[in-house]
Parts: structure tokens; C-alpha cells; sequence
């Protein structure tokens, strides 16, 4: 479903993904994660094309990412995108944020598309907030609206940027318990995180970057209670210590 | 002395009036000129092609480098020359919508800049176009940044109208001008002809107090 080819990218003379070889297959549920700076939030950025690539290439769907000639709204219909920072937009309510995407994109009359939007909401257990605007919920409340307005377009892939790294501490359970229910439904997701106890519960595959590169990669399982390479034993320590 | 140039003035009064409301004409139309086009110059201006970025960015520092007198001059006077024959009324108009326009321009693409990157992500995440990304989601937000000092450009514009008088169109201060010939009063013509640009700015300066008022809180 997400092949990534040979990928490297660069940020001017920075070479911030380093050949990357990858297959996502359907339904998976990756979790990337690595220390700051390893490139884990600009690869799946790459992925439905916030940044660009300038080798070798990433197929969504049989669908080259980074084509002149591909139609990128096509492609951002099926993806969505889950931001550390929500970026929920302040100027509407919570189910106007959720029904923006599929009014004006898929073009889906206003009625059907808040019946959508509130489907998505109660997924979220939010419905009771959807007059409201972004700037009168917690944190917790936010970022579950924003994965309801990702969820809006009905998508068949979720990225997640550091979902719960904004967080207070006593939020970031109520939003992976939202994730955790997504992945019961067979959503391929990748999500980027620092938050094992999620891998570990949920993710079929677990992928450790460094500066770049794929460092390692296993099951959960595999990843956490037996490391092959220092640099990832290293890491686990280092987060494990909390 | 005095009272009996007071009651000449009372008398030519109507002749004021008539160059407020010419100088009321073209403010008004300006303004509507300028905030279009100058909304339009602010979008080309936060493009992603730097082309477009760049000639807008030419075309705003000539215009915000000259005096605005001499764009006038050019206009009127210079033009002709190249063939483009235009009278006082409509050059008037031209003058100020390229000027206003350039200085409305800068404020839009300041008020788009302040729209943090994350909100055209969000958006463009969703599959919106680059047009619907900008149309509902940063100029909505924009425009709370842009008001206050819009407003305030709107009285910069009004006052700036005055200049037009030295091309022949008889707005409030050409009116001064004239009338100081006949009634040498200098301090008694320019404070009325003061005080009636002053009415119709001062609207617009309370208007732009509260606008910086709300904005922010």
C-alpha cells in the first residue's frame, strides 16, 4: 500500500532521509520511532507530500507521491494527517473543522456531510463539543477532534505525527485509546511516537531511525525485548527510564 | 476684520462643500479600488512562485520609494506623452489606485504571513486546494491581523487625496487654495478646510481604535 523506493532527501546540504526502503502493506499498523532529529516525522510527511523528495520515489496506492503529474488532492482525500500540534482551525467550530474537508473536496451536500462529521465525533467521543470552537477544549479534546477530521474523509491510510507529544501526561489516554480503537477497524496507520506502551499493544511492526536511516525494524515484541543493534538497545534504555 | 471675512466664508461655504464632496468621491472610490487590488497584489505577494512575489515586490517599493505627488505628475503629465491621455478626474483615481493599492498590498501579505505554517498543513492535508486553503482557512483568519491597520491606511488615503488638488481637480484642498485668493485669511480657509477632512477621517480613526482594541484582547 506505502512503498517508499530508494528515497533520500535532503534539507539543503542536510541529508535528512538516507536511502529508504520500505513496505507498508494494508491494514498494517507501523509505529516509528527514534531520537530527535532522526527523520522519522519527515518520512511520513513525505509520504502523502507536505515535503518533498528529490530520489527515488513513494507509492501510495499504485500511485507515484511525488509525480508532477499526479493529482495531489486525489491522494490527500484517502490520507489523513494527524498533527503534534492539531492545528485545528480556530475560526470554526469543532464539527464545521470536521465537515470542511469533505464539503469542499468531495463536494458532499452540508447535510450529509455533518451527519458524516458527527458519526466521526461520537467515534471520538465528542459529540457534546461540536458547537464549540477549538480554543475552548483541553488539549486531549483537541487532538481527538483533529483525528475525527481526519477521519472525515474517510480515508484508507492515517499518518500520526507525535500524536500525544503536545499532551499533558493525564490526556494522552484518552487519544491513544481513539487510536487503538482505529486500529480494530483495519486502518492502515502509521504513527510516530515515543509511546511503547501503544507499540506494544497495537503496532504489528516497530521501525527505529538514526539520523536518517532505518536502523532497525521487528515486531513490538521483538524490538523492545531483544534489540540487534546498539544504537536502538541505546534508545530503549534512554526512554524506558521515565 | 475678522467678521467680515467670516461672513464671505459662510457665503462661499456651498463651495466647500462641493470639494468635500469631491474630495468624499474619489476617497471613497479609492478605497474600494485600492483594498481590491491591494488584496489580490497581498495573495500574489505570499505566492509560492518567486517570480510573482518578486514583480509584486518590485512594483511595491517603487511605489512606497516615490512621492506620491510625483506618481501623480507622471501620470498626468507624463503619460499623455506615451499616448495615454487621461484628465484630471479619472488620472486622480488611477494615481491613487496604484498607490493605495501598494501600501494595502504589504498589509495583506503581512496579515497571510502571521498564519502559522500549520493550518495551510492542516488543510492541504485534507486535499484541499491551494485557492480553498487560502479562501477558507488563513484569509478568514487574516483578517483579523489586517483590519486594524487597514483601517488605519483608509485615513493615510483620505488625507492623501489632497494631493490630486495640484493636478487640477477641485477636491477640499484646491478649494482652500482658491479661496484664499479672494479671502486672504490663510488661518481662518486652511482651518476649516482642516476641519472638514477631519470629519470624515475621524469616523475611521475611532473605527480603528476599537479594531486594535479587540484584536486584542
Amino acid at each position: 500500500m506505502i512503498e517508499f523506493k530508494n528515497v533520500n532527501k535532503w534539507f539543503g546540504k542536510l541529508h535528512v532521509l538516507k536511502d529508504i526502503n520500505l513496505e507498508i502493506p494494508k491494514g498494517e499498523v507501523l509505529v516509528i520511532c527514534g531520537p530527535s532529529g532522526s527523520g522519522k516525522s519527515t518520512l511520513i510527511r513525505c509520504i502523502n507530500r507536505l515535503e518533498p523528495i528529490q530520489d527515488g520515489q513513494i507509492i501510495v496506492n499504485k500511485v507515484p507521491v511525488h509525480d508532477k503529474a499526479t493529482n495531489l488532492t486525489k491522494l490527500r482525500a484517502d490520507i489523513g494527517f494527524v498533527f503534534q500540534q492539531f492545528h485545528l482551525y480556530p475560526h470554526m467550530t469543532v464539527l464545521e473543522n470536521v465537515m470542511l474537508a469533505p464539503v469542499n473536496v468531495k463536494k458532499i451536500a452540508k447535510s450529509k456531510a455533518e451527519k458524516i462529521a458527527m458519526e466521526k465525533l461520537e467515534q471520538v467521543g465528542l459529540t457534546e463539543k461540536s458547537g464549540a470552537h477549538p480554543a475552548q477544549l483541553s488539549g486531549g479534546q483537541q487532538q481527538r477532534v483533529a483525528i475525527a477530521r481526519g477521519l472525515a474523509m474517510s480515508p484508507e491510510i492515517m499518518l500520526f505525527d507525535e500524536p500525544t507529544s503536545a499532551l499533558d501526561p493525564e490526556m494522552i489516554g484518552e487519544v491513544l485509546d481513539v487510536m487503538v480503537n482505529l486500529v480494530s477497524e483495519g486502518m492502515t496507520m502509521c504513527v510516530v511516537t515515543h509511546e511503547m506502551g501503544f507499540a506494544k499493544k497495537v503496532a504489528n511492526r516497530v521501525l527505529f531511525m538514526d539520523e536518517g536511516a532505518i536502523v532497525e525494524t521487528g515486531t513490538p515484541n521483538e524490538f523492545f525485548d531483544n534489540p540487534k543493534t546498539d544504537r536502538a538497545a541505546n534508545f530503549i534504555s534512554m526512554i524506558l527510564t521515565h | 476684520m475678522m467678521a467680515f471675512y467670516f461672513a464671505q466664508l459662510v457665503e462661499i461655504f456651498p463651495f466647500f462643500l462641493k470639494g468635500l464632496w469631491m474630495t468624499s468621491k474619489i476617497a471613497f472610490i479609492s478605497l474600494v479600488s485600492c483594498t481590491l487590488i491591494g488584496l489580490v497584489l497581498g495573495i500574489f505577494r505570499s505566492s509560492n512562485s518567486i517570480i510573482l512575489r518578486y514583480l509584486v515586490g518590485v512594483y511595491v517599493a517603487f511605489v512606497r520609494g516615490t512621492p506620491f505627488v510625483v506618481q501623480i505628475f507622471i501620470i498626468f503629465f507624463i503619460f499623455p506623452e506615451w499616448g495615454i491621455q487621461l484628465e484630471a478626474f479619472p488620472a486622480a483615481l488611477l494615481a491613487m489606485a496604484i498607490m493605495g493599492s501598494a501600501f494595502i498590498c504589504e498589509i495583506v501579505a503581512g496579515g497571510i504571513a502571521a498564519i502559522p505554517k500549520g493550518q495551510w498543513e492542516a488543510a492541504a492535508s485534507s486535499g484541499l486546494t491551494n485557492l480553498q486553503q487560502l479562501r477558507l482557512v488563513v484569509i478568514p483568519q487574516a483578517m483579523k491581523i489586517i483590519l486594524p491597520p487597514l483601517v488605519g491606511q483608509y485615513v493615510l488615503l483620505i488625507k492623501d487625496t489632497s494631493v490630486v488638488s495640484v493636478i487640477g481637480v477641485m477636491d477640499l484642498t484646491r478649494v482652500g487654495w482658491v479661496t484664499v485668493v479672494r479671502i486672504p485669511e490663510g488661518l481662518m480657509v486652511f482651518t476649516l478646510v482642516g476641519a472638514l477632512y477631519f470629519m470624515i477621517s475621524y469616523p475611521l480613526i475611532l473605527l480603528s481604535n476599537y479594531l486594535e482594541q479587540r484584536m486584542a484582547i
